[in-house]
């Protein structure tokens, strides 16, 4: 086993934020003494990530995903815990680490407004002083790849939204960093322009061994580039592992849809512990506990005229969803 | 060296965006001549009425109006936008794009202060050194070569500290994301117009000691028409060197907060 | 005329401008600032006698009734009328069953509110500091009030038109800055009308930027010449119509020119 590349051991992060109720009265008060009241954004979190990983953080808005993320890259100081990145502590930002790291992020731009994208380039170049015979080789790889080439001499401000996206991972890979932070790179793209940005970074990934920790809402995203997912709800890691352990741990219910033969409005006489979600003319759509499913399956098969029938996990948005939406509201509808 | 060919590069960005916007360069010739003709205007009328305040004549305020414009000038070349584009409206700290910044393998300091450059303002610069050579012309007398060197130094000192001051205010933005303290330090600055000595002596204190925008322009005026002391040399030479280190100090401070703040 | 929506807009205006009042407070000490160092520059040019006839007092007393008319009649909303033009904002403003002068009118009163909260208390205790020597006629005193508020009528519509060119330019508010470079001048700024020389004199008394601020601190200080308020006041109605005139055809022409090129 390798010496992981990141190490994170109990984690926390808390934050005061100002409190106001709405009305005159309250901002006029507020003028006065401000309240505050403290968020425990994150909560003792601990993982490794090993060198050329790809790792996505998933969770609802608020989770703490972003919050990890910027102390995993050096711009945020822990309330507690320690962070390990290639051997440095992030938050000292020693330009020797963050020479190695970089931060892409989907709402926010790195590329300067009114000249070409290529200009941009040329100034993150000095800045993080890649030599010139790497530079223009590493700007053509990534131009090559993402087929920007015609992009390159247009002002920045009269691309499109996917194009500037684009130009903002140039950006942050010029300097070919060895850990690279995702923060919603998708985010307002549409689905082909997002497509072809997982490839990309997919493709990227396989071929440079970069280490890439990733945050989206785009499920898409996540099952597309992220064979490891760690979930973090209310700031607390719920789960750690391969993505399709997900709906094992956490949603213990197959689904199993049936195909009937004849359009039988036979009596359905189910089993206890099956619930029954839709039917149709000519099919059942049933959730069961996970280990009655073979029992059911079998007893379907029996009584049943069935043509068709598969047992499948439930979809994993749907697993994410119930989490989302309330502590164990284990009735959430798959 | 790393740290010279960034200031070239940002420069180059400069001349790249000047150019996006050509019309610019009209409204911002237009907004100097402004500046510097109500500047002149306005101590022609309060001169036709007296010979003298407190000393100082038409053409020794005339060379503080001058070095007033140098130093606004040299502001708006660099030290203005950059520090805008860090804490004024629409800077870094207000949309969230500071991120990056930090994440540079660069002294924060050094790019937060040198990023952004305004190359229309040597417009500036030299509408400053016009007026700045009439009134040494109007001086009177031959100057000195001891005069201009000192007026050099001291016009350096002031630059450190118009520097030094900006920093500060702009630093502040840390603690308050929501103020423009930058605009407060505008007001002040405008003081910066007429001699210090012109003010009341409580205002006299505080722009001397407090804020010391005063120092800034009076000191190398007097420099120019014959009045500097040593001691006046070496007290601007101190005070530029204790703000310099007092800004940087309090810009760190700040930067630390920020990241353990921020959301 | 829609009343109610326009009361809902200014409630919902002054209550967001209450929560950066900082910002406020900030922008108001800003446009204090330049009559204050005039106040101290003249008020230092008269020392114990007099400059140009007046007293230190009643310089102190002119400059502080100014800083009030100024802030009264300053309107801001002219700056932000041109970034809705530009910025496509005036499609939503349209699209409302509320004329957009609301709009203007809406950040105009809170403003008043908002800034008059802080100028008032400073000014005040300037006052306690300065000394000021205020003798008000009582016909001064009568025709202060109607020619503050043309005064305003007259500021607030003037640079509306003005701002209502970004309809057609991109850069207009260009001319909003050349505007206030002559009020600088020409309003009683610099100097009490009176002081300036002879050419200027006539040149302010005939242009309309006196009677935006200068004139009725004159009315109120009495440095007005003996026919100096029925002339004044039909100039000041007189400009406040052409002013009207200016801005309605403007806002028709804009609008029109609008719907047409689309934004």
């Amino acid at each position: 086993m390798l010496e992981p590349q990141i190490v994170v051991r109990g984690l926390s992060k808390t934050y005061r934020v100002p409190e106001r109720n709405p009305g005159v009265g309250a901002a006029l008060r507020s003028l006065i003494q401000r309240s505050y009241r403290s968020v425990e954004a994150v909560r003792d979190v601990s993982f490794n990530v090993a060198a050329g990983e790809v790792v996505g953080f998933i969770g609802p808005n608020g989770a703490g995903k972003t919050t990890t993320l910027k102390m995993l890259s050096g711009l945020l100081h822990p309330t507690a815990g320690e962070v390990v990145v290639m051997g440095e502590v992030p938050w000292e930002r020693r330009p020797a680490y963050l020479r190695r790291i970089s931060m892409v992020l989907g709402n926010k731009s790195q590329m300067l407004w009114d000249i070409p994208p290529l200009d941009s380039f040329r100034l993150l170049g000095e800045i993080y002083s890649v030599p010139p015979a790497q530079f223009r080789e590493t700007l053509d790889e990534l131009v090559a790849l993402l087929e920007l080439a015609p992009l390159l001499s247009k002002p920045v401000r009269t691309l499109s939204l996917g194009e500037r996206m684009k130009c903002e991972l140039v950006a942050g890979l010029l300097h070919r960093p060895a850990v690279l932070f995702l923060d919603e790179p998708t985010l307002g793209l549409d689905v082909s322009t997002q497509g072809r940005l997982r490839r990309f970074l997919g493709a990227y990934n396989r071929r440079n061994d970069v280490t890439m920790i990733l945050t989206s809402h785009y499920m898409a995203d996540v099952v597309a580039l992220c064979p490891r997912v760690i979930l973090i709800h209310h700031g607390i890691l719920l789960y750690d592992g391969e993505l399709d352990g997900l709906a094992h741990t956490l949603a213990p219910f197959k689904l199993i849809r049936v195909g009937l033969s004849s359009a039988s409005q036979c009596a359905l006489d189910l089993p206890g512990g099956v619930e029954l979600l839709q039917r149709t003319n000519g099919s059942l759509a049933l959730r069961v506990a996970r280990e009655l499913a073979p029992r059911i399956t079998a007893q379907l098969l029996n009584t049943l005229p069935v043509v068709d029938l598969s047992v499948e996990d439930p979809p994993i948005e749907a697993v994410i969803d119930q989490i989302y939406q309330g502590d164990g509201d284990q009735e959430a509808r798959l | 060296m790393h740290y010279l060919r960034l200031i070239r590069s940002f420069i180059d960005v400069a001349f790249q965006n000047a150019l996006a916007y050509r019309i610019n360069f009209w409204v911002s010739l237009l907004h100097s001549i402004l500046d510097l003709g109500t500047g002149i205007l306005a101590l022609m009328v309060l001169f036709s009425q007296v010979e003298a305040i407190r000393g100082w004549t038409l053409p020794a305020t005339l060379a503080l109006l001058g070095t007033y414009l140098l130093l606004g000038a040299l502001r708006r070349l660099f030290i203005g936008p950059s520090l805008e584009a860090l804490a004024g409206m629409d800077g870094e700290i207000w949309v969230g794009t500071f991120d990056f910044t930090l994440l540079r393998p660069v002294n924060v300091q050094f790019l937060a202060s040198v990023r952004t450059w305004q190359p229309l303002a040597v417009l500036d610069l030299l509408l400053g050194a016009v007026v700045l050579l009439t009134a040494s012309l109007r001086l009177g007398r031959a100057l000195a070569l001891v005069q201009v060197l000192y007026f050099i130094v001291t016009l350096l000192a002031a630059v450190a500290i118009l520097y030094a001051l900006l920093l500060a205010f702009s630093a502040l933005v840390f603690w308050s994301p929501g103020l423009l303290f930058t605009w407060l330090f505008n007001a002040l600055f405008q003081m910066a117009r007429y001699p210090v000595g012109l003010y009341p002596g409580w205002l006299r204190l505080v722009l001397t000691w407090v804020v010391p925008v005063g120092v800034m322009t009076t000191v190398p005026a007097q420099a120019l028409a014959g009045g500097l002391s040593l001691g006046m040399l070496l007290g601007s030479l101190g005070l530029a060197g204790g703000l310099f280190c007092g800004a940087s100090l309090l810009f760190r401070t700040g930067l630390r907060r920020y990241a353990s703040a921020s959301s | 005329m829609n009343l109610r929506g326009g009361w809902a807009l200014i409630q919902r205006t002054w209550l967001s401008w209450l929560q950066h009042r900082s910002f406020f407070f900030l922008l108001a000490f800003g446009w204090m600032v330049p009559p204050l160092i005039y106040l101290f520059v003249w008020s230092t040019a008269a020392g114990a006698g007099t400059a140009g006839g007046l007293r230190r007092g009643e310089f102190v007393a002119y400059y502080l009734v100014l800083i009030l008319v100024n802030q009264l009649t300053y309107s801001q909303t002219n700056w932000t009328v041109g970034d809705t033009i530009r910025h496509g904002g005036m499609n939503t403003l349209l699209l409302r069953p509320l004329s957009p002068i609301f709009d203007a009118l809406a950040s105009e009163l809170a403003g008043k509110v908002v800034y008059m909260a802080f100028v008032l208390p400073v000014t005040a205790g300037l006052a306690l500091i300065l000394r000021p020597e205020l003798q008000v006629t009582l016909q001064g005193g009568l025709a202060f009030v109607p020619t503050l508020a043309m005064a305003w009528a007259l500021r607030f519509f003037w640079g509306y038109a003005l701002a209502l060119l970004a309809f057609w330019a991109t850069r207009a508010d260009a001319l909003l800055a050349v505007q206030d470079a002559l009020i600088f001048l020409l309003a009683g700024q610099v100097a009490p009308i009176r002081l300036l020389p002879a050419p200027l004199h006539q040149v302010a008394v005939i242009l309309p930027f006196r009677y935006m601020l200068g004139f009725p601190v004159e009315v109120l200080t009495g440095q007005l010449e003996t026919d100096g308020l029925p002339t004044g006041l039909a100039l000041q109605l007189g400009w406040l119509l052409v002013a009207l005139v200016l801005f309605s055809m403007l806002w028709r022409a804009g609008v029109r020119r609008y719907a047409a090129v689309g934004g």
